[in-house]
């Protein structure tokens, strides 16, 4: 092609391989594609490399920084990926893929990667629940919550930790290293949940080391877990000051006659996680639904291979586990990367670990099963679309209008139209509409740009 | 970033000093000022803020010198203005 009539030639880096995720899943990888021999560019959004879990905000407060035993396999990871060679991108956004083509936003200038394979580790982000009042400055995801604890930057005192799964606990955590005071920590699920949790995480070396980790912080601040409660709504003028909590029933659903009120500064909720499949749907990939790991996730073969044969997916996308799952998908997934451009065979250790550690996630993760009855948590006027201000009653009017699909319900009311393209909503949206608690989600209508870019982004992508 | 590497940087956020980090996302700095609500919903006027933190739900766009960026992706530099945003 003519370069003068491309007004992106000279933004194209090209490498063997473009890795989209600096988590652990895509760090891994891309070391061990490195180290290998092979050259490759890693694309993050992250201002820094390690994802969300191994990802170190500076603290600003003393001690906030403490981190849990997994952190120092995250640094081990951090620092062989700085060796490699391997490239990094931080802070910037890929916005559109084709098979060996990457589009990202980087500032404000339009780049592409052209490479030989692509690898998919975007991870993951909170699966949210709408109640009433989440949309009030100071209610936020548990992810959120964590984020904000480990930098030390939490505004107030009393802060409330509600929502569902193992992930509850690095939140409690990260407040309490902040010196914040968790003045409630409420598992949905039913004690039940707990105790069969047990064995999963004693049977597994890291996942003990980390249980006693987060428990002893726990127990020495006098904060208990407590099973079957849940954050029926919150209160504020202007920001969150009251929170409405309860017990439920073993489906989830609220017994509005255990409620009560307690004042809060900041609250975190978080249902689970969403894997984050939009850019392996626009590539064409192939998906599978998995409730336990998180609903819709990318569908791969035993070496991490999508169905596209040139994109290859590792990691949260591919179905929640942690991070000692990412790590090894990300291996195996390198390793069946090198075989296909140097024809290496991929060792078997790695599969059979890969599978071991995603064994050992499912018997933890079935513990802790989505609970449809949290649909009835949201009345009428709650907000459940926060970008177009959709309110529940408006997404019912639509699908009874329109019909059940979530692309049904998405153009008779709007939800999910806004800038986070559903991501939000999305997961809970037909449940709501339809009034259907549980009823499981359509597939995600992916467009492009999968992220919203400057236009400027989009008129000056590179071709090719 | 280590901490000895951090530097004091002070922008304004809707006409208010706000004292930072450098290594700060927008978000944090506001938050550690105690800045909740950054923008107003353009369909209900009621207080928004940061939520999903990681860049997902832009629910945190603020305008940073004119731009409408997400705070919670965005590095503190000294001197930016930083105004309440709105959803496109
Ligand atoms: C907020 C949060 C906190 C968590 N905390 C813990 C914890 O304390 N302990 C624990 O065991 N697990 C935690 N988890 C689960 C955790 O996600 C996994 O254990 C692990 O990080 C998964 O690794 P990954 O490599 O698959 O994805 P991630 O670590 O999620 O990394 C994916 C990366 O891809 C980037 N990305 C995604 N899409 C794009 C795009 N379009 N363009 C550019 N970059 C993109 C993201 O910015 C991210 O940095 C947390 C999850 C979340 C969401
Ligand atoms: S808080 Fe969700 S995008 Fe910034």
């Amino acid at each position: 092609m003519n370069a003068a009539a491309d007004p992106g030639a000279g933004r194209v880096l090209d490498a063997d391989v473009g890795v989209v995720g600096a988590g652990p899943a895509g760090l891994a990888a891309a070391g061990s594609l490195a180290r290998a021999g092979l050259s490759v560019v890693v694309l993050d959004e992250g201002q820094r490399a390690g994802g969300q879990i191994f990802r170190q905000p500076s603290p600003r407060v003393a001690g906030c920084g403490a981190a849990p035993p997994s952190h120092r396999r995250g640094r081990g990871l951090l620092a062989a990926f700085a060796q490699s060679g391997a490239r990094l991108c931080s802070g910037v956004t890929v916005w559109d893929a084709r098979p060996g083509r990457l589009w990202f936003e980087q500032a404000a200038e339009s780049w592409l990667v052209r490479c030989e394979r692509v690898l998919l580790a975007p991870g993951a982000y909170d699966r949210s629940i709408p109640f009433p009042g989440w949309t009030l400055p100071g209610v936020v995801t548990a992810g959120a919550l964590q984020i904000m604890g480990r930098a030390g930057v939490v505004p107030g005192k009393r802060a409330l930790v509600a929502g569902s799964g193992p992930l509850l606990l690095p939140t409690v955590a990260a407040l309490l290293g902040a010196g914040v005071q968790v003045v409630a920590a409420l598992e949905a699920s039913p004690r039940s949940s707990a105790w069969r949790a047990l064995p999963g995480l004693l049977g597994h070396g890291g996942r003990r080391a980390e249980a006693f980790w987060y428990l002893r912080k726990l127990l020495g601040a006098r904060v208990r877990l407590r099973s079957g409660w849940t954050l029926f709504g919150c209160e504020g003028e202007d920001r969150v000051q009251r929170a409405l909590i309860g017990k439920v029933d073993a489906e989830g659903r609220p017994r509005r006659d255990t409620a009560r009120s307690i004042e809060v500064d900041v609250v975190g909720a978080g249902f689970g996680l969403v894997p984050s499949i939009e850019l392996g749907l626009l590539l064409g990939c192939r998906s599978r639904c998995d409730p336990r790991r998180g609903g819709h996730c990318l569908d791969v073969d035993g070496e991490q291979r999508t169905s596209v044969p040139t994109v290859f997916a590792a990691g949260e996308v591919c179905g929640i586990g942690g991070a000692e799952v990412a790590i090894a998908e990300g291996e195996l997934a390198a390793a069946a990367i090198v075989k296909d451009l140097r024809g290496v065979p991929v060792p078997p250790a790695l599969a059979v670990a890969a599978a071991r550690e995603r064994r050992a996630a499912d018997r933890l993760l079935g513990c802790f099963p989505p609970l449809p009855g949290l649909c009835d948590l949201a009345t009428a006027d709650t907000i459940v679309c926060r970008c177009e201000d959709v309110r529940l009653e408006q997404t019912r009017a639509a699908a009874a209008l329109h019909g059940r699909s979530l692309r049904a319900i998405k153009v008779g009311c709007r939800a999910g139209m806004g800038p986070c393209q559903g991501r939000i909503c999305g997961p809970s949206l037909q449940a709501l509409a339809n009034g259907l608690p549980g009823q499981p989600a359509d597939l995600p209508v992916v467009q492009v740009p999968v992220k919203p870019v400057r236009v400027q982004t989009v008129l000056d992508a590179p071709r090719g | 970033m280590t901490d000895a590497e951090r530097t004091a940087v002070e922008f304004t956020f809707a006409g208010a000093p706000v004292r930072a980090w450098s290594g700060d996302t927008v978000a944090m700095a506001l938050w550690a000022a105690g800045h909740l609500a950054l923008r107003r919903s353009s369909r209900d006027g009621a207080a928004r803020g940061v939520f999903c933190s990681m860049g997902v739900c832009y629910d945190c766009l603020v305008r940073v010198d004119g731009e409408t960026l997400r705070a919670c992706t965005t590095l503190v530099r000294a001197g930016m203005l930083v105004e309440p945003g709105g959803k496109p």
